[in-house]
């Protein structure tokens, strides 16, 4: 009975269900006029007016505005992930035209730093991983293009809709040149970064199985939409039955994934070095296949490595790009219960009619029909993805989704709490051409976003989750910004952008025992490789996102274990030590009580308290040596809740 | 009533999360329940469990004949399928009668004290999938491991522990992926932890360097700041949870070196595990730890023994693997037993799948994922009992087959979880660790 598995999905009952066989998420996308409100004056964006009336309808008031000090630190953590230098904080804080915050906002959404940060809010959502994980822990040797591609396209504010059809099909678009077409390619990085069964001894399991993920992830990436329980049976809750499975499962059926089936398989990659480069690695690899046999004479290994290094000099690597590729197109026939030793009717290639209203999406006879889904994805007809796409914007900005499930827009998701604000948002968005930064702009120049987070008592009782988003939700930095915060702070973070630090080639077992020293490169957490099998620790303890699973709702965990880390891990201790330094270079013969004034000012961009003043003296008078001393107080300001949670 | 929501993880319920874990109390389980912590003994690779607990006379008769059944369908490796015998004999031990290969003498001797299940077979003949289904139920996606769901089902019985500790697991054949708690919070996601004696360590639990009387300090100015940020700030119960989380921390820092101390111990009861010498040293060292975590309250304890995966060799291979393992095992489940800790620990002893009757090469066997043994002890398991049998040749489970679901579903009924209602809603799904399978096997529970 080996493999006549179901890939089960619980029969629920239906009564339990919020909104069951409701299909809001499919109605076309309205263009809600702005709903009347009181104290209108509040607004400044139109969206406001509709938090505003939600919040007027329960007979509340929205939170008053943050103080600049509060929202100059809240904008360079959410749009950067690195908290802003005393300077920086100066710099707003003396800004006294009218249009200060807006400069702000466009100022940081000018730097690269900004892509670092966005990008990897996709990345949770891509579930992108530098290895395999799974069964065989391979590496993924080109996956990091994919990585700064996605960097990249956040930093250029490339059109949203352009960014999912390349990574879906970037491959079936026409390019003008080489440039164009790595750009267009490495966007399949999607598809093929997931996690993979790679020693199966059943090819068509195998198969199937990778297909299963790949639609699965596009379902929840761009459309909130869970396919895989329709593998098995017609999906319980959601309009999508076993034949549009295998529809779709055509399209995915006829894309190449993988060059091998057989244990252990091999990524597809697509070899786009310039062609005069490509020539000079294939007379590298001829004549170093030469030298190395046993009988090429001594002299003659000589003269070939001097051939070697010649035709070496310069020579760019090969340009390979992890991603998809076409294979002869085929329909699927239906698996009974999942199972594909069981085959029902053949279905035609196709994406399923219940998103569709039955229109029927034509599928291309010698194409997988990729482009043609991709199409239809950021199609005027498909009211889910631009609202997929705004709620996630939405969510990392606020910490809350309009629909609190932002992978999940099914009927086994949550319902939007404001459904006027989203169709408003998703109609702005795509009349900006589906740009991210013009959603950015709209959502920080809000009254909504500048609201504080010290709310009045009875708010925080009664709506203790923020539905009404009536205050800013105070919360923990994520696990990247802890670390990066940190780095910088104690100037050690090394800003260099891009490329790889794995050191395995393609289809190569990786080494966890390189985890220790990625770790300590002082760079970016966003460029350690990530291994799916094995996470850094300090990472894992601050809820880093699974790259095994897609998601855009990172959990926000209080645990011991994140205390142990701050307390006792190497980080931790180098970066006080450094601090210290740093701070003792720029304060000499100064006493305790200034340096303390220093230190609360460099790490949290406030004034220190006289009591903090006092406090800190005293603290490293008793503690011992001097430097010692000042590296613990910079470990309890870095350990402190006001330097952990964004106001 | 377990059913909780892993969507909308609102300010309630960490309140009520953090508040379990403040009160250091763990929750009573559903359904009254025999075991309240469960110890793996985990033969990565594949122990060739037809030699060391299923003896068939037709194999030793047949040896070198082709395997008259059908050959599955799917194989890991081409194979002429010729049988062949087992280069040692078995023996009936103990009142029940269970046969014990003579590698395993210790073993033999507490056989009476062991239950085996003869019959068991799991879904997938590759390694990494088949130990993805025994230690997550799936061999085909991401989900949390059986210690990740147990801690969450039932909570902690010292806070000051993790909760989930896999001694020194395999880093391949799906790594972080057999202890991660996957979709459930990170709390419940096992601490992994070296299999050298001076790596037998929680992470970060010390900085060597650091002073203790110093770093108490910090917390202290630390704690200072916080409760005026807070009061700055007013009501924030995260804000408070975490001022409470480092207080925790130093809690654990104190509690978990004296449990990680196993030089501690007195020579007699390294000696019953083998810690002492060599070729046992190793694993007593890591059976004798597990034994320490377990009885300090934490609820699942892994031990990783490797690694048995003898396509050639296997004569040579086994005997050492044998003579490391048995006396360690053995050790444990004698200790357990005179601590009083045996009925409320139960100890599953077994590998990712089993090995082929028929040989790969003249001294190695294939993956055997279609019939192989596992053994239990203790926890409400019936001791001295056999059951279930594989087919003539010992290639499928024949009587009363166990899947790694019906295993799952019978340590959870042990627990005190019924597995059909112990779900967690995700991503729109409520998920089992037993997905839509498992059975308590009820023949096996005393």
């Amino acid at each position: 009975m080996m493999f006549h598995r179901i890939i089960g999905c619980l029969g629920l009952a239906a009564g339990s269900l919020l909104g069951a066989g409701d299909d809001w998420a499919f109605s076309s996308v309205k263009n809600p006029p702005l709903p009347a409100v009181d104290t209108i004056q509040w607004a400044r964006e139109d969206l406001d007016h509709f938090i505003l009336a939600g919040i007027e309808e329960r007979d509340s008031l929205p939170t008053k505005a943050a103080e600049k000090r509060t929202l100059v630190r809240r904008a360079y953590l959410d749009l950067h992930g690195l908290p802003p230098t005393t300077e920086q904080i100066t710099v707003f804080l003396q800004d006294e035209r009218e249009d200060a915050w807006k400069r702000l906002i466009d100022g940081l959404l000018e730097s690269p730093r900004y892509g670092e940060r966005w990008g990897r809010h996709w990345l949770d959502v891509a579930r992108y991983a530098d290895t395999n994980g799974m069964d065989e822990d391979i590496a993924h040797p080109s996956a990091w293009r994919y990585r700064d591609y996605v960097i990249a396209a956040f930093n250029e504010d490339k059109p949203f809709d352009q960014f999912i059809v390349e990574q879906l099909a970037g491959d079936l678009l026409p390019a003008k040149d080489l440039e164009e077409k790595r750009t267009r390619t490495v966007g399949l990085g999607f598809l093929s970064v997931g996690p993979k069964m790679l020693a199966c001894d059943d090819p068509d399991k195998m198969r199937r199985d990778i297909v299963d993920e790949q639609m699965d992830t596009m379902g929840r990436a761009f459309l909130g939409m869970t396919i895989g329980c329709a593998r098995c049976h017609d999906h319980k809750i959601d309009p999508i039955s076993i034949e549009d499975y295998y529809g779709l499962a055509g399209i995915f059926m006829s894309t190449k994934t993988l060059t091998k089936y057989s244990v252990v398989a091999e990524f597809h990659e697509h070899n786009l070095t310039e062609e005069t480069h490509q020539k000079r690695w294939q007379d590298v690899r001829r004549l170093e296949a030469v030298r190395k046999k046993k009988e090429t004479p001594k002299e003659e290994k000589e003269r070939l490595g001097n051939e070697i290094a010649i035709l070496k000099k310069d020579l760019p690597a090969p340009f390979k790009v992890m991603g998809v590729t076409e294979y002869p197109t085929q329909n699927v026939k239906v698996h009974l219960r999942g199972d594909y030793l069981t085959l029902g009717e053949e279905v035609p290639r196709g994406v399923p009619s219940a998103w569709t209203d039955g229109k029927k999406i034509a599928m291309p006879g010698k194409q997988s029909g990729r482009l043609e889904l991709a199409r239809w994805m950021i199609s005027a007809e498909n009211p889910l993805t631009s609202r997929v796409i705004v709620n996630r914007l939405w969510r990392w900005h606020f910490g809350r989704g309009i629909v609190p499930t932002p992978d999940n827009f099914g009927g086994l998701g949550e319902r939007p709490t404001h459904p006027k604000l989203l169709d408003h948002l998703a109609r702005r968005f795509v009349e900006s051409g589906w740009s991210v930064k013009a959603m950015h702009r709209l959502m920080m120049n809000s009254a909504t976003y500048r609201q504080s987070a010290q709310a009045d008592l009875a708010l925080l009782e009664y709506d203790p989750e923020n539905k009404l988003f009536a205050r800013w939700q105070r919360r923990r930095v994520e696990s990247e910004v802890i670390r990066d915060s940190i780095l910088m702070k104690s100037k050690r973070l090394d800003l260099t952008m891009g490329g790889s630090m794995l050191v395995v080639q393609t289809s190569k077992y990786v080494d966890r025992g390189h985890l220790d020293a990625h770790s300590l490169v002082p760079r970016r957490t966003v460029y350690l490789p990530v291994y799916r099998s094995s996470g850094y620790d300090g990472q894992k303890a601050f809820d880093a996102a699974d790259p095994a699973v897609p998601d855009g709702n990172r959990r926000s965990s209080t645990v011991a274990g994140q205390a142990l880390y701050l307390m006792n891990s190497g980080l931790m201790h180098e970066s006080s030590r450094a601090l210290a330094e740093v701070m003792l270079a720029a304060t000499p013969d100064q006493d305790s009580r200034a340096r303390t004034s220093w230190l609360i000012k460099h790490l949290l961009g406030r004034e220190a308290t006289a009591k903090e003043r006092l406090q800190g003296g005293e603290f490293v008078e008793s503690y011992g040596d001097e430097k010692e001393a000042w590296a613990a107080f910079s470990r309890v300001l870095f350990s402190s809740n006001e330097f952990l949670y964004v106001d | 009533m377990l059913q909780r929501s892993g969507t909308g993880f609102g300010a309630l319920a960490l309140q009520a999360m953090l508040a379990r874990e403040a009160s250091g109390k763990a929750k009573a389980p559903p359904l009254p329940g025999t075991a309240k912590r469960v110890i793996f003994l985990f033969m990565h690779g594949g122990p060739s469990t037809v030699d060391l607990f299923d003896p068939k006379p037709l194999l030793a008769r047949d040896s070198g004949k082709p395997f008259p059944l059908k050959a599955p369908r799917i194989t890991s490796h081409k194979s002429e399928n010729l049988l062949l015998k087992s280069p040692w004999s078995c023996q009936q031990h103990g009142q029940s009668g269970a046969p014990v290969c003579d590698l395993l003498p210790n073993i033999a001797a507490i056989a009476d004290d062991l239950c085996f299940v003869k019959s068991m077979h799991c879904s997938n003949s590759r390694h990494g999938g088949a130990l993805l289904e025994l230690h997550t139920g799936s061999d085909t996606f991401t989900r949390p491991a059986m210690g990740s769901w147990i801690n969450y089902g039932l909570g902690s019985e010292n806070e000051n522990l993790p909760g989930f500790i896999t001694i020194n697991p395999s880093g391949s054949h799906g790594g972080a992926g057999a202890w991660s708690s996957s979709f459930l919070p990170a709390k419940y996601s096992g601490t992994r932890i070296g299999g050298k004696s001076g790596e037998m360590k929680v992470p970060f639990i010390d900085n060597p360097l650091h002073d203790r009387a110093k770093q108490r300090k910090e917390l202290d100015l630390l704690a200072s700041f916080n409760r005026e940020h807070l009061v700055q700030r007013g009501a924030d119960s995260e804000l408070e949870s975490r001022i409470a989380s480092y207080e925790l921390a130093f809690k654990m820092q104190m509690e978990v070196p004296g449990v990680q101390d196993i030089s501690s111990e007195p020579a007699h009861v390294k000696k019953l595990y083998g810690a002492d010498v060599d070729p046992t040293k190793s694993f007593g060292e890591q059976c004798l730890m597990a034994r320490r975590f377990s009885e300090a309250g934490v609820r699942f304890v892994q031990a990783t023994h490797r690694y048995w995966d003898s396509h050639g060799n296997l004569r040579k291979e086994h005997e050492k693997l044998s003579a490391e393992m048995d006396k360690p095992v053995a050790g444990l489940i004698s200790d357990l037993k005179q601590r009083g800790l045996l009925d409320e620990t139960l100890v599953l002893w077994g590998g990712e799948f089993g090995r082929t009757p028929t040989a790969q090469g003249k001294d190695g066997r294939d993956h055997n994922p279609h019939g192989f043994t596992m053994f239990m002890a203790g926890g409400g398991i019936k001791p001295g009992t056999v059951y279930g049998s594989t087919d003539d040749y010992g290639y499928y489970a024949e009587d009363k087959p166990v899947h790694f679901h019906d295993l799952h579903a019978t340590i959870l009924h042990l627990m005190g979880i019924d597995h059909e209602e112990f779900t967690y809603r995700y991503a729109g799904r409520d998920f089992r660790l037993t997905d839509v399978a498992g059975k308590v096997v009820k023949g096996i529970i005393a």
